[in-house]
């Protein structure tokens, strides 16, 4: 393992300023076409990849969601369209006052914000986060790199990760997630992007991504990052999307493996298959936030009957969503459709900690070792 | 040997007459009383038709009070109090009209009445004294007397006749007039056969009364007058042969007092000239000569089918007492004005036609929009010669003919093109006749006659199409008014917003507003400022990419136009026609022109009569204004405006719509799943 240096700040250049200016800069090109447009006498309008269901495929070849390639347009020969490219521009203009006052905004405020917008003022919040979404289609660019961000901030890291934060004086703050952060770990900021996190070191074979408090405080006070070079990611349930962003990071970066310990039930498979093959709605940007290589350790329905786990009964919610997931194509492989198959006969469902009937140290000493093992992980 | 009673006399023996409150019983349902809230409703309505029916007949303007309280006697108990200010009833007469069934002027009289059968409020008395063994207290006046009778009544229900329990003289502040009072067993409910809507339908139908109500609860309603013209008073007329059955026939002759068929024929029955009549015998092979008395069998028969072949006069319709369009929208607008629909469709009133030998005449009016429930079935006000018809809508020929339409064509949502439709509408349907086929005694719904279901259709059609035109026109000023948002106030802010981040000058916005528009609009203004004099601008703006020579027509009343001048002068008008028109200057791309109407003070100017028309440019690219109908002769530059056109069909260029593309915001974005952040 590599000696660990010092935590040390130091004040950044401009050079490394935290604001990228060339990410704001197709939102420009995006005024600059529609002012052509109007120079030329033609009716403004934007092509847009239509976010349809029926243009949203699974591509089975990288495992994520991808935009298909129908588009549809925007313009100003009608009421609606007009008033989004309208919003549009407001909207861009706000980025680049913010991008000059070094501020950010959460989705709430710019929808608040909107009320300076008089024609151009958004009816619902739906719509603003829509609208910022069509941004990040049209600009190929994550919300984060426009300066917003939603009201839940990601999740916490434990483990021998050493990376280096701009914070919000423009410092740059060089943080180990073991040995510099308190019990509850090192929290991560929405914006997890380059300019913000820059990874500086680890002693990590892996990482496990945990869906419950519990666990990953159980784990961490057992010493299980160190004893066996984890690190570890609270999920904090249906994962956030820097939660994503930052395991992609690490795995794509820091070549980490990535395995998902969640509870054993249909809503914690949702939240492997949202890490590993993103989401509908973020379909239009997999490519950033997937993790097409996570794997699922467990509670499996396996597990429940080989370690003899308390269990509850599936509720017809359970049911449904299990039948539900049988056409869904991300979980069309043949070990997800055993899987599914068995807690259904089984029709039993288990949470993580109800491993502690073994004790405290079983999760740590027996399951896990055994699990990892089972994945040629450790 | 003792010889016991024949199987006659035992019969005989069980055979007595009926009492009324036995006929009554097992009638309930025909006469209306088969429940306690059918019996509130009933009495109330058979009051108040006497007292509409009295007022028409002295020819004074029907004022009908109406209250319903209830009775501490006990729970389901309410006290009826109808007054009006008819003509009043003699004394001798009241015990008769209230007490007695079956006794009646109208009964036999071959004209358009509310009340036909001379049943209707005894039975009501007699179901209140069935009830509650109350009397029922009649007051009367007429006018050449100086007090009012009080008349307390009970009906013998054994012998079918009234008897008066107590008998006062009282002062009344009416000059004359009628009031009932009565307390029977009932229920009150607001429900669509409430009291109330049955007050309110007869308010829309009868424009010339005034009528109050007061609940129970308190509440009272009142429905002022919006004519006071008195409908003209029904004529009894005679039946006509047409659709006259042959027992009627036979009747109707043997009751004749002529001593010819000659004679009697002309007579008795109406239409026959001397022309008919003699072809008529002529068909009959009979002389004239006849006893009309005599005449049974085939030669009664084969006279009969010769009246009918023959073609005869159209009966009188004196006897029937339409409506009339003015009135039909002049008590929808009385009535309704609180639902503040935006369309009243101008109503029909047909001509009358005959069937089985009555003449009958179908009036229908129609609402839309404003306050109306927009996904609901439409209110169907069903009105029998002007009485609303509250029960039995589903075995109506009035609902029956509603959903024969295909509403689906005229603008409202109907599940398979049958049925009720459903939209924010009422429609009203008024018919009228001496004799209307009732389904049933009740009184409740008409019966399925082909001629009559044929006037029906024909008269919804066309309140059916003038609705289509509303609707289109709406959906035309709908799509005007997005466009002007986008080109008056969008598209500014956009090229400002878009010019401001590229850091360049705003260009100018003439083409792209062109190219969004392409059409010729003519929009109206009323005057601005405080109290304006009355008046109004027409703007004609050429938002197409090429300038246009244009012409502006515009029709309105010929009063209207006589009250108006023009800024600028028109190039032509024709007074009497209440036409004018004008040439207008060239218009550029983006340019307009106004014309301005100033009305003398004191002139009401509602933008809904005046028809613009514009010349010059084909309809397809004409917005809030129509083409010249062919019917005017005064296009003054014709070649000019003509080649124009002619130019503009040959380019005829389709709308440049995003043709086949999707519009990115009409599209349903992919529903959100379960994960998000």
């Amino acid at each position: 393992m590599a000696p660990r240096k010092p935590p040390s700040s130091k004040k950044t250049t401009d050079d490394a300023a935290p604001v990228r200016i060339d990410a704001l800069n197709p939102t420009l090109d995006l005024a600059r076409e529609v002012y052509d447009q109007l120079g030329k006498g033609q009716v403004p309008r934007m092509r847009l990849p239509l976010r349809t269901k029926q243009n949203i495929q699974f591509q089975l070849k990288e495992g994520v969601w991808r935009l298909g390639r129908a588009t549809g347009t925007r313009s100003a020969r009608k009421l609606d369209g007009a008033l989004m490219l309208l919003r549009t521009f407001y909207l861009v203009d706000f980025i680049h006052e913010m991008a000059r006052d070094r501020k950010t905004s959460t989705l709430r405020e710019l929808y608040y914000i909107s009320e300076q917008w008089k024609d151009a003022k958004f009816h619902s919040e739906d719509e603003s986060n829509l609208l910022v979404e069509d941004l990040e289609v049209l600009c190929q660019r994550l919300r984060e790199d426009f300066r917003l961000h939603p009201e839940e901030n990601g999740a916490s890291v434990i483990g021998d990760l050493t990376i280096e934060e701009t914070n919000r004086k423009g410092l740059a703050k060089r943080i180990n997630c073991r040995d510099d952060v308190g019990d509850g770990g090192y929290a991560l900021p929405f914006n997890v992007e380059k300019e913000k996190i820059r990874f500086k070191g680890h002693g990590a074979k892996f990482v496990l991504a945990i869906e419950c408090g519990g666990m990953v405080d159980r784990l961490a006070e057992n010493g299980f990052d160190e004893a066996q070079d984890a690190l570890l990611v609270h999920l904090k349930g249906q994962p956030a999307r820097s939660t994503r962003r930052f395991l992609k990071r690490l795995n794509e970066e820091l070549k980490l493996p990535v395995v998902v310990f969640t509870d054993g039930d249909p809503w914690s498979f949702r939240i492997y298959a949202s890490v590993a093959y993103g989401a509908i709605k973020t379909a239009h940007i997999s490519n950033y936030l997937a993790t097409p290589t996570a794997e699922f350790l467990g509670v499996t329905a396996a597990d429940i009957e080989n370690y003899r786990l308390p269990s509850d009964s599936l509720t017809d919610q359970d049911t449904h969503a299990l039948e539900a997931m049988r056409t869904d194509p991300r979980f069309a492989t043949a070990d997800w459709r055993s899987e599914i198959d068995l807690m259904l006969k089984n029709g039993k469902k288990a949470e993580q900690q109800s491993l502690a009937k073994y004790g405290l140290n079983y999760v740590t000493e027996t399951y896990l070792p055994e699990k990892l093992a089972e994945m040629d992980v450790i | 040997m003792p010889r016991g009673p024949t199987l006659a006399e035992q019969l005989a023996a069980k055979q007595r007459q009926i009492s009324v409150a036995e006929f009554f019983e097992r009638n309930r349902q025909i006469l209306g009383f088969d429940n306690p809230q059918r019996a509130l409703l009933t009495t109330v309505k058979e009051a108040v038709d006497n007292s509409l029916d009295a007022a028409e007949e002295a020819r004074v303007l029907p004022e009908v009070d109406v209250e319903i309280a209830r009775e501490e006697s006990g729970p389901d108990r309410f006290r009826v109090i109808v007054s009006d200010n008819g003509p009043g009833i003699l004394k001798r007469e009241i015990p008769n009209v209230f007490g007695r069934l079956l006794y009646g002027s109208r009964f036999h009289a071959n004209r358009q009445s509310r009340g036909q059968q001379g049943i209707g409020i005894s039975a009501a008395v007699l179901y209140s004294g069935l009830t509650t063994a109350r009397p029922v207290r009649v007051t009367s006046k007429v006018a050449e007397e100086e007090a009012a009778h009080v008349l307390d009544l009970v009906l013998d229900t054994q012998k079918n006749l009234p008897r008066t329990v107590r008998d006062e003289l009282e002062l009344w502040d009416r000059p004359h007039g009628t009031r009932i009072e009565l307390v029977l067993k009932a229920k009150y409910l607001r429900s669509r056969q409430s009291p109330l809507e049955y007050l309110r339908g007869t308010a829309i139908v009868n424009p010339h009364a005034r009528l109050t109500f007061r609940e129970p609860d308190g509440t009272r309603t009142t429905f002022e007058r919006a004519s006071t013209e008195t409908p003209p008073v029904s004529k009894e007329v005679l039946p006509h042969p047409y659709g006259l059955e042959l027992g009627e026939f036979a009747t109707i002759l043997k009751q004749s007092a002529e001593r010819t068929l000659r004679e009697a024929l002309p007579k008795r029955l109406a239409g026959v000239t001397p022309r008919a009549l003699r072809e008529v015998l002529e068909r009959a092979k009979l002389t004239g000569a006849e006893a009309p008395g005599d005449l049974h069998g085939p030669p009664l028969e084969g006279l009969l089918a010769a009246l009918h072949e023959v073609s005869m006069l159209p009966p009188s319709t004196d006897a029937l007492s339409p409506i009339g369009a003015v009135l039909i929208k002049r008590g929808l607008r009385n009535v309704l004005g609180e639902l503040r629909p935006e369309f009243y469709a101008p109503p029909v009133s047909r001509a009358p036609k005959v069937r089985a030998g009555a003449p009958f005449l179908v009036e229908v009016g129609l609402v839309y929009g404003g306050a109306l429930p927009a996904d609901q079935p439409i209110q169907l006000l069903r009105f029998a010669n002007r009485v609303p018809l509250l029960f039995q809508q589903g075995a109506c020929a009035i609902t029956t003919a509603v959903g024969a339409v295909d509403w689906r064509r005229y603008g409202l949502d109907q599940r398979g093109g049958a049925g009720l439709p459903v939209g924010p509408c009422i429609l009203l349907v008024h018919v009228a006749s001496t004799r209307l086929p009732y389904t049933s005694e009740s009184k409740e719904a008409l019966a399925e006659d082909p001629e009559l279901l044929k006037e029906l259709q024909l008269a919804l059609q066309v309140v059916a199409r003038s609705l289509k035109g509303h609707i289109s026109r709406k959906t035309r000023r709908a799509y005007a008014s997005e466009k002007f948002t986008i080109i008056r106030r969008i598209l500014p802010q956009i090229a400002e917003k878009a010019s401001g981040l590229v850091g360049e000058s705003v260009p100018d916005l003439t083409p792209v507003i062109t190219e969004i528009m392409n059409v010729v609009t003519l929009e109206t203004a009323g005057p601005e400022g405080p109290n304006p004099a009355p008046g109004l601008t027409a703007t004609v703006t050429n938002y197409t990419a090429r300038p246009r020579v244009l012409e502006l027509f515009v029709e309105m009343p010929p009063e209207l136009l006589r009250a108006s001048s023009f800024e600028p002068a028109p190039d032509g008008s024709e007074a009497g026609l209440g036409r004018a028109w004008w040439t207008l200057p060239k218009l550029a791309p983006n340019g307009h022109a106004e014309v301005r109407l100033r009305a003398a003070a004191g002139t009401e100017v509602d933008g809904n009569d005046l028809d613009w028309y514009v010349a010059g440019v084909d309809e397809a690219h004409l917005l809030g204004a129509e083409p010249l109908p062919g019917d005017w002769d005064v296009r003054l530059p014709r070649q000019l405006v003509e080649a124009a056109e002619a130019a503009e069909v040959a380019a005829a260029a389709p709308d440049a719509d995003e043709g086949g593309e999707v519009d990115y915001d009409g599209a349903e974005k992919a529903a959100e799943l379960e994960e998000d952040d």
